[in-house]
This record gives C-alpha cells, structure tokens and sequence, in this order.
C-alpha cells in the first residue's frame, strides 16, 4: 500500500522525552511524553482540556515540531521524514477541517487526490467507505447542510480513504449522540482487527475505556498507562473517571 | 496506489480545481470576482466619460460701451463686454447669471457659484484706446473657486473660448498632435490607469479572501498532515486564481474598451496579455502576503492600504515627474507604475512589443520575485 517498511516488532508509534514549549508562553504543553504504540492497538490520550494531548497527536503527524525529544513512526524520524509518513496516516483533526462549500464526495474525493489515489481507486473506497458511515444518500449534499454527526463521519471517511496504516482521531466523538458513538466505537474495532492502529484523543473518561490502552495525561505529562483494567485495579477504581478524579486529587494535595 | 513524491503536478492541480469548485458554488465570491470589477469600471467609465459642464457662474457686466466711428460720420455704440456675455451664455460649460459682483464673490464663497467676472464701467473704452495705439488699462477681474483645479480650468477655458470668439481669428493656434494626431477623450487618457488600477484592487482582494480563508476554516491543520508541500499548495493557489484573473482581466477590458469604447491604437491581444500579467504580478503579491494574514479581515485591510499607495504613487492622479526626487525614485518601484505605463503604450500610443519589452520584464521580474518570496514564508506545518 506505501513505500514505508518498518519492522513487525517494532512498535508503530515511539516518543522518548517528547518536550513541545510553545514560543508564546514558557509552559511545557508536552512535558517528557515517552509513549509506544503496536500495530492493530486502540490507543486512546485521555485528560482535562489543555492538558497537552492535541499537541502530542500535532507532533506525531508532523503538523507541528517538537522542542525536543524522538518521535519514530512507522520508523521513521519525525518531522524528518513526515512527507513520506504522510501517506501511511489519516488524521481527523479536531474541528471538521472540510470545505463547506463542497459535496461529501467532493470533499473526500479532493483529499484523496492529495494522495495521488487513482480515480478507479476512490471510486471503489468512496463506495465502501459511504455506506459504512451511513453517508451513501448525502454524497451530493454540500458539507454546509449536514448536521455535526454527520460532518464528522465525512471527516472520517476523508482520514480513511487512502487505507492509512494510523489514524488519528483528535476528539472523534465529541458532541454526538450515544448511538452513533456506540456505532463509532464498533467501527474503529472492526478497523483495528483489520490491522489499522488507532489513536484517539478524548476528554470523556468513560469513553476511553472501550480502548485497547489509555495513557492518561495532565499539565502535558503522561501521568498513567496501562489498559482500562490495569488502571482501575491499580487505584482500586470502578471506572477510569475515579482514577480520573483520584489522580486530580492527589495533584492538588501536592500542590 | 498512494505514493510519495516530492513534487506533484496532479497534487498541485488537485488543489486548483477544488479552489475553482469551491468558487463557483460560493456565490458571495463568486460576485465579487464578477460584479466588482464591472461596477468599478462602469463608475469611472462614466465619470470620466462625462463632459464637465453647466458649472453656475455670475457675470457683472458694467461696461457703459463706447461710441465709435463706424463708415462715414455715424457713430455706433461699442459693449465688448455684451459681445463676451452673449459669448459665455452659448456656451453649455458654464451656466451664466448676471447680478452684482460683490453677490458672485458671496455665492463662490458658500458654494453656490463656481466663479464671479466682472466687467469694468470702461471696460470697451479701454479696449479701443488700445486698439488704436494707446495706453490701454482694459481688466476683467475674475473671483474663481480654487479648490477644484478640473473645474477652474474649465471655466477659464470657457471664457478664454469667448474672448477669442468675440475678437476673431486674431490667434492662430497651430496643433501639432503626436500619436497619430488622435483626439483623445478624457475617457481615452484615463482608461489605462484604471484598467491597473481596478486589476490591482480587485485580483488582489479576491486572491487573498481566496486563500487566507483555508487558513480561517480549519483545513490546513488536515493539510498539513498530507503529503501536500507549501509549494504544490501555493502553485495550485495561482493556477486557479490565474483563471480567476484571466476572467477578470476580460470583465475590465470589455467594459472599458467594449462598452465605453476606449481607444486602442495597439494589439488587443498585447494588451490583454500585458493584463494577464500585471493580474499574476497581483496574485503572486497576495500569495505572498497571505503568509502574513490570520483572517480574511486582516487581508482585507491589505488591499486599501496598496492600492491607494500604488494609485499616488504610479501617476494615475499627477504625473510621477512632478513628484520630487525622492518620490520618484519610490515610484520606479511601484508595480503599477510600470502597468501605466505599458497600458499607455499600447492603448494611446500604439506600441508594439519591442517598445513595452521593459514594462513587460519588470513586471515579469517582479511576479516572479512575489512568487519566490512566496515560496520562502509559506509555512506547511503549524506555527510554534
């Protein structure tokens, strides 16, 4: 599918001592962020707003350079050589990031061309991809008329139409209702079992639990990680927002 | 399927079309690329197209006249300033009331009246002790608006124009008329200043509403992700705004030379060619500081602040040879100067490309210098 070869043990995505410092303003947004990720995993960054975890997807898929520290994906260096990485990732950025203006198809078909997809290709993607998303009758619609749920599967059908190895889904879920989240969560399994690694961003606890591993982060630290069960035995927790909460706590006695 | 490469043609093309798409759905743009340039070129086309006239003036004419010998004994009573008067009345530049001078001079002093002339009490006797070899006192005072040099003129003009009629052909005023002794209109004179200076206006305020809004709507931040460089980003920008000019280019000159008649004593097709270039120079220039732009308002503030400079700057409202020194090496600097100056060429002058091949290399030269500076403050990745 791409000219990318990395080694089957090694893992997808790598971060030693990540560090990002934003130039307006002297707070670590990603503060020695050491993370990996295996192929076929759901790895969901939990935490609060602010707490550094679109600064970390920004750096994974090269949109952003990171003040210090490794980023390996698909081994290879980031940002070194994203341009070649770009085409083994999707991203679903955290605002729809569609033009308005243009028709579900347009839409995607525009991305996909970036890619340099063949037009047969995207025929046969937007065909398996559209009604999976439940998107097929709003091909024609311009994006400007959709609903948020629906703006929101298109942007995820544009992350997945090159058949990416990683995607990112920077809050994916946020704002929909509980059925077509369900209905998401479903699909990024199926993703998953077909050998895609997903990574997620989210600040509703209960959500990340239905993920493979979390990595929990506050004040750009990753303060946990494990998977959901590991986390709750480990503070002998009934769901992962106590942890959530007791880890805040413990913060703030600190403080 | 998906491969990397680091420049692609299809890349950059994929982007000129879904600009182009995303126009021609958007009928806000979409009438801005047409609507504006029309509408500004009908304004000046009719303002400068009009003739200035019927501009109110009060004449006091107290000339008592003065009885001559006419053949033989008979004597005939001489008014020179009736002669001027009815002179001045056939004439549609000014529209003449007669009243008390003292009056004129109130009226041009709150706006009612663009001149006061009077004529003196002596005004004929004067006039024919001059005639016949004598000292000679004869004046016409006139008290004139001078705050609009196009409507002083005019009414000097006009009365000059009734002097010289009521003495005769006393003067012969031999014109020699270069550039094919052509009699210009005003229209004909100003219509290759406007012509750059509404290809100014426009392709550059279409172009960075165009591209700064990729930046306000989230896109980029899923761009930059993509194999997609600045640079496939920026050429896809130009071909689709390159369309875009090469359509507003047309609007202009068919309403200019179409609809108003402009003259063109050159090649049309120089001319339009020479727009397509002077509109890329524009396109390049709003590539280039859309870079600087975080929202269509701050590249909308853009455009009035270069094209009022460019309009003084370039000669469009007085000859850059009567700025000082200074100014005028500012002015050689100015884009638009040059596109005066080439679409005078080829319109009044009717010059050939030998003769534009300077304007038509700096203009050049300095599209392409936009373009590189482009290249060099694109960003593909997100700020820090």
């Amino acid at each position: 599918m791409t000219d990318i070869k990395n080694n089957l043990n090694e893992p997808v995505i790598e971060t030693t001592n990540l560090v990002k410092v934003y130039k307006e303003g002297s707070i670590k947004a990603v503060d020695d962020l050491t993370l990996k990720i295996d192929k076929g995993e759901i790895y969901a960054l939990i935490g609060a707003n602010g707490s550094g975890k679109t600064t970390t997807i920004n750096m994974l898929t090269g949109s952003l350079f990171p003040t210090s520290g490794q980023i390996k994906v698909l081994g290879q260096q980031i940002p070194k050589k994203r341009r070649i990485v770009a085409t083994s990732i999707g991203v679903a950025p955290q605002e729809y990031a569609l033009y308005s203006d243009l028709t579900v198809e347009q839409n995607i078909g525009f991305f996909a061309k970036l890619y340099n997809l063949q037009r047969g290709f995207l025929l046969k993607r937007l065909d398996e991809l559209l009604p999976i998303l439940r998107l097929d009758e709003r091909r024609k619609t311009a994006v400007s008329n959709l609903s948020g749920g629906m703006k929101r599967r298109v942007s995820i059908a544009c992350a997945l139409v090159h058949q990416p190895r990683i995607v990112f889904f920077d809050e994916a879920t946020v704002g929909i209702d509980p059925v077509l989240r369900a209905f998401f969560w479903d699909y990024f399994r199926s993703l998953a079992k077909a050998g895609l690694t997903i990574v997620l961003t989210s600040h509703v606890m209960d959500e990340a639990e239905r993920a493979n591993r979390i990595g929990l982060m506050r004040a750009g630290k990753l303060i946990e990680e494990g998977t959901p069960k590991e986390i709750k035995q480990r503070y002998s927790a009934s769901s992962i927002e106590q942890v959530f909460l007791k880890l805040s706590q413990g913060a703030a006695a600190d403080e | 399927m998906s491969k990397t490469r680091n420049f692609s043609l299809s890349r950059v093309l994929a982007v000129s079309w879904r600009v182009l798409t995303q126009i021609s759905r958007d009928r806000r743009t979409l009438a801005l690329i047409i609507f504006i340039p029309a509408f500004i070129m009908l304004i000046f086309g009719f303002v400068l197209g009009g003739q200035v006239k019927n501009l109110p003036i009060l004449v006091d004419n107290q000339d008592a006249g003065y009885l001559i010998k006419a053949t033989g004994l008979n004597l005939t009573n001489v008014n020179v300033g009736n002669q001027i008067l009815a002179k001045l009345e056939e004439d549609n530049r000014v529209k003449v009331n007669q009243g008390d001078y003292s009056l004129g001079k109130t009226g041009v002093d709150n706006g009612s009246y663009y001149a006061a002339i009077a004529f003196p009490v002596n005004f004929s006797k004067e006039l024919t002790s001059r005639n016949s070899g004598q000292t000679s006192n004869a004046s016409v005072t006139i008290y004139i608006d001078g705050t609009n040099p196009t409507v002083q003129a005019t009414i000097l003009t006009a009365f000059q124009s009734s002097l010289q009629n009521t003495f005769g052909n006393g003067v012969v005023l031999n014109e020699q008329i270069a550039f094919g002794g052509k009699e210009f209109s005003s229209l004909d004179v100003s219509i290759p200043a406007v012509i750059s200076l509404v290809l100014t206006q426009t392709v550059l305020l279409v172009s960075l509403i165009v591209i700064v809004r990729e930046t306000t709507s989230g896109v980029l931040s899923r761009l930059y992700t993509m194999p997609l460089s600045g640079i496939e980003r920026l050429l896809g920008y130009s071909i689709a705004l390159l369309v875009i000019g090469m359509g507003m280019t047309s609007v202009v000159l068919f309403i200019g030379l179409g609809i108003f008649g402009a003259i063109i004593q050159g090649s049309l097709a120089l001319l339009f060619l020479g727009a397509i270039l002077y509109a890329l120079l524009n396109i390049f220039l709003a590539v280039f500081l859309s870079n600087f732009a975080k929202n269509e308002l701050q590249a909308v503030q853009m455009v009035p602040l270069i094209t009022l400079a460019s309009m003084a700057l370039s000669g469009l409202l007085i000859p850059v040879e009567s700025f000082p020194d200074w100014v005028q090496t500012i002015a050689k600097f100015v884009p638009m100067y040059y596109a005066n100056k080439l679409f005078e060429g080829i319109m009044l002058k009717g010059y050939g490309i030998g003769s534009v091949a300077y304007q038509f290399i700096i203009l050049g030269g300095a599209a392409l210098l936009f373009f590189v500076l482009s290249v060099m403050t694109v960003r593909d990745r997100m700020s820090d």
